[in-house]
């Protein structure tokens, strides 16, 4: 697809402002998620997971647990032949073999009659462990005599890291001198040393950021039901089916053609679903128990042993001239990937590098293993780590030398053209704009008010941020049918699994491209065998890339449908329209032809009328950069370092609006994920690798209560590739909090805050520390 | 499920291993955490001698241990009269948190950052107890012995709380500092209560949470105050002398050296406010009652 | 372990629910009577996600065991419509476009019905505040809260 499709189609389709239609079902709590399915004889799973974050597994024995009423099944490493001694990624180690690498890596899994039963069990399986030494610091990690992680001879898992990632990997390669650096990877461009000598300023940063949950609030969750005459059904709670499916069959060495996956409605995923957890070991307790299992994560299990985002430490030293203009920039980014390795470091350096332009950089990147769960993806893997880095500098930057910080990143802020660190242009994008939008909004223009009416009154430290966070989605080919069904009405199926509201922006879109209103369109989310193969729901992808095939395949069948009216109306299709719920001959509007008479006429034996049903398979190879800046207005209590969030605004290139109403929610949701990033939520380890926070009392998501109403504008900078110019919208409203927060802290306090989470403790003992700089109690 | 008290008290003679459920926001988490497992769990959820709350002729409140959060949160009489309790009750957890846990759970539990302890030492409670041996009357300050400890036998039950009325010139309060707004366990709480006559101090309370592995008073800090008029000034000795008092130990959820810094400025903070209270003044909280 | 038998109302419907003496109210609502809308997030009383009236109150059903409702009234999000017609805080999340994933909007619904009942014009603070228990990580908590205002200027008219 090449040209943008025009809405010039008089029909309530694309830019509708529509609630959801499965809206009335979500609120009378019909919706059936995993946990909801009843199926006669099923069974409750449960997981013996290891105390130890890095132990032999000496010995197991499980003849108690298999002696207690009630308990079908318990497998270990030796019940299951199928599990290969090097496990290559996290689905292929769902039981540890010989050695633990993390603290909740299953050991055994239960199957019994309920859940009671399975727990007790679990109590009743002996565990004999030799703890090893543990690798719990990721620089430590680094170093050649540290704790090895993975199994001599396994390869870097990369699979991961193309699902997600837009950005051509380059120049990454393994190294063999320190066992756990599982990827390294550099990116320069022109003489940094040279250009670093003739800095002005040089400035000089090292930021992190923890390792963070996705906070889905439904766990990972699956029934499995293993047919022993063939066929293994999944019903899954899961960002892909196809992917799953696909998964579980090469971890159990299954034909994929026996299994179906049926993707439930999805509580959540945010990248932490893209992978199989839980799957496999359900196929396998099924299998050796005859009846169908669930297996579904408590809330500890998800923070003990979830796929988590990445801990990051990125070192920054930058070089500019007086008046601000960049020079050079040196990166180190240490990416924290857990037992398994997963990152993306090319996407790390884009951003470092190209958001904001440099001309001279050296950006090296290592992704390290460590004894802790292993990653998978969070909403825009990377980006909001590395913005943090960079746009938490730029705005330092151009305090330091007394400019505003707006402006001079919008001096720097790249556009459509320039050239990205791996030497593609960006496609153009509408970053500027969303910038702009910012700067022109009341709490940009009144910042100075604001701050001044801090610290006194009552009132606590005053501050006002902002920050511009992108995502570079990746594609991934699909496909899609539309079909006109004996009522005059469309069914879409796609296998797109819906979490984000975008089946919405396909029916619109199908609603737009044949020419209906919205009305009269229906989505279908197929299974593995009934759907046309869809990619992941992930990447900001789906609406880029199914949307651009439910497009092509309503305009194939608005197309067939005008040549059997053609025929019916025997006139040509030139003539034809399509209006309300007919076909009508163009000025003659007593000559037309129900769309219910044709779909009807399709269905009737002996009938001449075929169906009518339209298809698109698309492959893609251009990419949508979409940008969203946020801004922050916020208050300090002084004392308790306590924030008070008063505003909070997302100003976001969406391309083309296909559902308002859906992608303001999107917008809202991301930047919420984006301000725990920045204000409260980290997954904290202590020096033996044992998760502190293992629950939601101390992995703390913010509350209502905490935050504010998030304001949403909508920019539109079509993209050439997208449907009616639409792009993914579901990632970049999750980047630039962490940086826009920081930024209004220094704004507010004079104190630059470089570690995530900016909770109270980190504010107040940072005022302490710049009052006794400064000379004060 | 004892519908009396007496039926409470022979089903817990009956036997070891058996736990007191109330509201369950401490005892289930517990148990599905794994941390406990009883074999018997006596429900003391419908046992009416409990659910007493009255301001009796002398002005004194008696809460039964069978009240939820939410109902002193929202009793007029505890918010005008033991203000302290009141604002304790309010910030536990959450809504769905208050309408179950009680006042007798939060202080069997004995966390150490229990909210509703501070206010119930600075207002010199005392907790009535029941059990095979007779009822005994023990002061809420001496009620704590450690982390998850206090005097209780395993069959003895904590009825009521009894809290003389603070009398004339009295004003006091409860402020914790959390992370977020709400769900959160306090980092540092404190409860201050002072009695002015003739401008001065005569009685002076402050209590802390999640300071030390009981809550406790920070006695010297008190006398400091005992005597004085009651100026800015003092008030910030008395902090000082308050972070003395706290033994905080470093955790995920803060520093000991944040924990000490915010008892100087709680200390500091619900003076200032118990200072106004006494004296007459409308205190609130930016919030909601 | 022999099951007790619960009698309790749900939903304005007598039950006579066979409970397991350690069983949650969550799992006697969702595993005995079949009633699946109300979800564990959580387990703890953490997240909001199995809130559920106890007598009009909202509570966290994972803390509540399943007899301790004995003869008491419980309301799930199952019976928040009354003879067919969707409570207004119901309605106005769909109009305002409030659910994603929907798996904590039963929770979220039945916490704000619990603040209109008693608060027929919440502010803005107190709405937050009524929904603080419960956690989403979809939606941001804005058309929440809109919503909710929503429903209440409704049900004042």
């Amino acid at each position: 697809m090449t040209t943008v499709m025009k809405t010039t189609r008089d029909v309530r389709g694309v830019g509708l402002s529509i609630p959801r239609f499965d809206a009335p079902e979500k609120v009378t709590g019909r919706t059936q998620y995993v946990g909801d399915v009843q199926l006669a004889g099923l069974l409750q799973a449960r997981l013996l997971r290891s105390p130890h974050a890095h132990a032999r597994l000496l010995r197991i024995d499980a003849t108690r647990a298999r002696a207690l009423p009630g308990v079908r099944a318990v497998l270990t490493a030796a019940d299951i032949p199928e599990l290969k001694p090097m496990a290559r990624t996290r689905a292929h180690a769902m039981l540890a073999i010989d050695r633990v690498v993390f603290g909740g890596q299953p050991v055994a899994a239960v199957a019994a009659d309920d859940l009671a039963i399975a727990d007790e069990a679990l109590d009743l399986i002996d565990v004999e462990y030799e703890l090893l030494p543990v690798a719990v610091d990721p620089q430590k990690s680094m170093l050649p005599d540290a704790p090895r992680v993975a199994d001599r001879g396994t390869e870097a898992d990369t699979s991961e890291a193309q699902a997600h990632s837009g950005i051509a990997a380059t120049g990454t390669q393994t190294t063999t001198q320190a066992p756990n650096i599982a990827q390294q990877g550099r990116l320069t461009r022109g003489d940094v040393a040279a250009a670093m000598a003739q800095a002005d300023l040089i400035v000089e940063n090292t930021f992190r950021v923890p390792m963070v949950h996705q906070g889905y609030i439904e766990p990972h969750a699956a029934i499995a039901d293993f047919d022993p005459n063939g066929r293994i059904t999944i019903w899954s709670s899961t960002q892909g089916s196809f992917a799953c499916r696909a998964e579980v069959a090469e971890v159990l060495g299954i034909p994929e053609a026996r299994i179906k996956v049926i993707p439930m409605e999805c509580g959540g995923g945010f990248g932490g679903k893209i992978r199989a957890l839980v799957e496999p070991l359900a196929v396998l307790l099924s299998k050796a128990t005859g009846r169908p299992v669930s297996l579904i994560m408590t809330r500890r299990e998800e923070l003990l042993a979830g796929m988590p985002a990445p801990g990051v430490i990125i070192r920054l030293k930058t070089g500019v001239k007086q008046d601000g203009t960049p020079l050079a920039l040196e990166a180190e980014t240490i990416v924290e990937a857990g037992a398994y390795s997963g990152a993306l470091l090319t996407m790390s350096a884009v951003f470092l590098s190209s958001v904001y332009l440099w001309p001279a950089f050296d950006v090296r990147g290592f992704e390290v293993l460590t004894h802790k769960p292993s990653i998978a993806a969070y909403r825009a893997p990377m980006a909001p780590q590395t913005h943090f880095a960079i746009d938490s500098q730029m705005d330092h930057i151009a305090r330091k030398l007394g400019l505003d910080p707006a402006e001079y990143k919008l001096r720097f802020l790249q556009q459509g053209g320039d050239l990205m660190a791996n030497d593609q242009p960006w496609a153009v994008n509408g970053a500027r704009e969303c910038m702009q939008a910012l700067t022109a909004h009341p709490f940009w223009r009144d910042r100075e008010a604001w701050r001044a009416s801090g610290g006194r009154d009552g009132h606590g430290l005053r501050g006002t941020g902002l920050a511009i966070g992108g995502w570079v989605p990746n594609i991934q080919p699909t496909s899609a049918t539309v079909r006109l069904d004996s009522d005059g009405t469309l069914a879409v199926l796609t296998g797109s699994v819906d979490i984000a509201g975008t089946n919405m922006g396909l029916a619109l879109i199908a609603a737009e491209a044949y020419g209906v209103d919205i009305e009269n369109v229906r989505i279908i989310t197929g299974d593995t065998d009934t759907a046309p193969l869809t990619g992941l729901s992930a990447g900001s992808k789906t609406t880029y890339t199914v949307g651009a095939a439910v497009a092509e395949a309503g305009e194939d069948a608005r197309q067939q449908t005008l040549k059997i009216a053609a025929r019916e109306l025997e006139v040509s299709v030139e003539d034809l329209d399509l209006r309300g719920d007919s076909v009508v001959v163009r000025g003659v509007p007593d000559r037309s032809i129900k769309l219910s008479v044709i779909g009807k006429r399709s269905n009737t034996f002996g009938s001449k009328v075929p169906p009518v049903l339209g298809s698109s398979s698309l492959a893609f190879d251009v990419q949508a950069p979409a940008f969203a800046a946020q801004l922050a207005r916020l208050e300090i209590d002084p004392d308790t370092g306590e924030v008070t969030l008063h505003g909070f605004v997302v100003a976001q290139d969406v391309g083309k609006a296909i559902n308002p109403l859906g992608i303001e929610g999107q917008m809202q949701g991301g930047a919420v994920q984006s301000l725990g990033f920045a204000l409260s939520e980290g997954l904290l380890y202590d020096e033996q690798g044992r998760l502190t926070n293992p629950s939601l009392l101390d992995y703390r998501k913010l509350t209502a209560a905490d935050l504010p109403d998030i304001e949403t504008i909508m920019i539109e900078v079509p993209a050439p590739a997208g449907p009616f110019g639409a792009r993914g919208v579901g990632e970049p409203p999750i980047v630039a909090a962490p940086a826009a927060i920081a930024n209004a802290i220094e704004d507010a306090t004079g104190v630059r805050l470089v570690e995530l989470p900016l909770t109270p403790e980190k504010i107040a003992l940072g005022l302490v520390a710049r009052d006794r700089a400064n000379g004060h109690a | 499920m004892p519908d009396t008290l007496e039926a409470c008290q022979q089903a817990l003679a009956d036997g070891s291993d058996v736990k007191m459920v109330a509201g369950g926001t401490d005892l289930l988490p517990q148990m599905k955490n794994g941390l406990v497992k009883p074999r018997r769990v006596v429900d003391l959820s419908a046992v009416p001698e409990l659910k007493v709350m009255e301001v009796g002729a002398d002005g004194g409140l008696r809460v039964g241990a069978g009240v939820a959060a939410r109902a002193l949160e929202l009793s007029g009489p505890v918010q005008t009269g033991f203000t302290a309790l009141a604002e304790g009750a309010a910030v536990v957890g959450s809504f769905q948190i208050r309408n179950l846990a009680t006042l007798g759970g939060n202080l069997a539990n004995a966390a150490p950052s229990a909210d509703m302890a501070p206010p119930l030492l600075a207002l010199d409670a005392e907790c009535v107890i029941a059990g095979p041996r007779g009822q005994r009357r023990v002061p809420a300050a001496d009620f704590f012995l450690g982390v998850r400890r206090t005097v209780l036998e395993p069959d003895e039950v904590l009825v009521e709380i009894a809290i003389p009325a603070p009398g004339p010139g009295s004003g006091g309060t409860y402020v914790r500092h959390t992370p977020r707004r709400e769900l959160d366990i306090a980092v540092v709480g404190v409860a201050s209560q002072l009695t002015i006559r003739d401008g001065r101090c005569i009685t002076a309370r402050i209590a802390l949470a999640a300071v030390a592995p009981v809550p406790l008073r920070a006695t010297a800090a008190e006398a400091r105050l005992v005597g004085e008029a009651v100026t800015p000034g003092l008030i910030d000795e008395a902090a000082h002398l308050a972070v003395a008092a706290a033994s905080p130990i470093s955790d995920q959820r803060g520093s000991a050296e944040f924990r000490q810094h915010l008892v100087r400025v709680l200390t500091r903070r619900t003076l200032a406010t118990a200072l106004a209270r006494a004296n007459g003044l409308s205190v609130t909280r930016n919030g909601v009652n | 372990m022999p099951k007790m038998l619960l009698s309790c109302t749900i939903n304005d419907e007598p039950a006579e629910l066979l409970v397991q003496p350690y069983h949650t109210l969550l799992e006697a609502v969702r595993d005995v009577a079949r009633l699946t809308g109300t979800k564990e997030g959580c387990g703890t009383g953490d997240c909001g996600a199995c809130t559920v009236h106890v007598d009009g109150r909202p509570v966290a059903s994972c803390l509540v065991l399943a007899m301790q409702v004995r003869g008491r009234d419980v309301r799930t999000v199952e019976g928040l419509a009354a003879n067919g017609t969707m409570h207004p805080v119901q309605a106005a999340f769909v109009a305002h476009g409030v659910p994603q994933c929907g798996f904590c909007i039963p929770g979220v619904l039945m916490s704000a019905s619990a603040l209109l009942a008693d608060n027929a014009a919440p502010s803005e603070a107190e709405i937050r505040l009524g929904i603080a228990g419960n956690l989403c990580r979809c939606t941001g908590y804005t058309k929440m809260v809109a919503a909710i205002q929503d429903a209440a200027g409704r049900m004042s008219q």
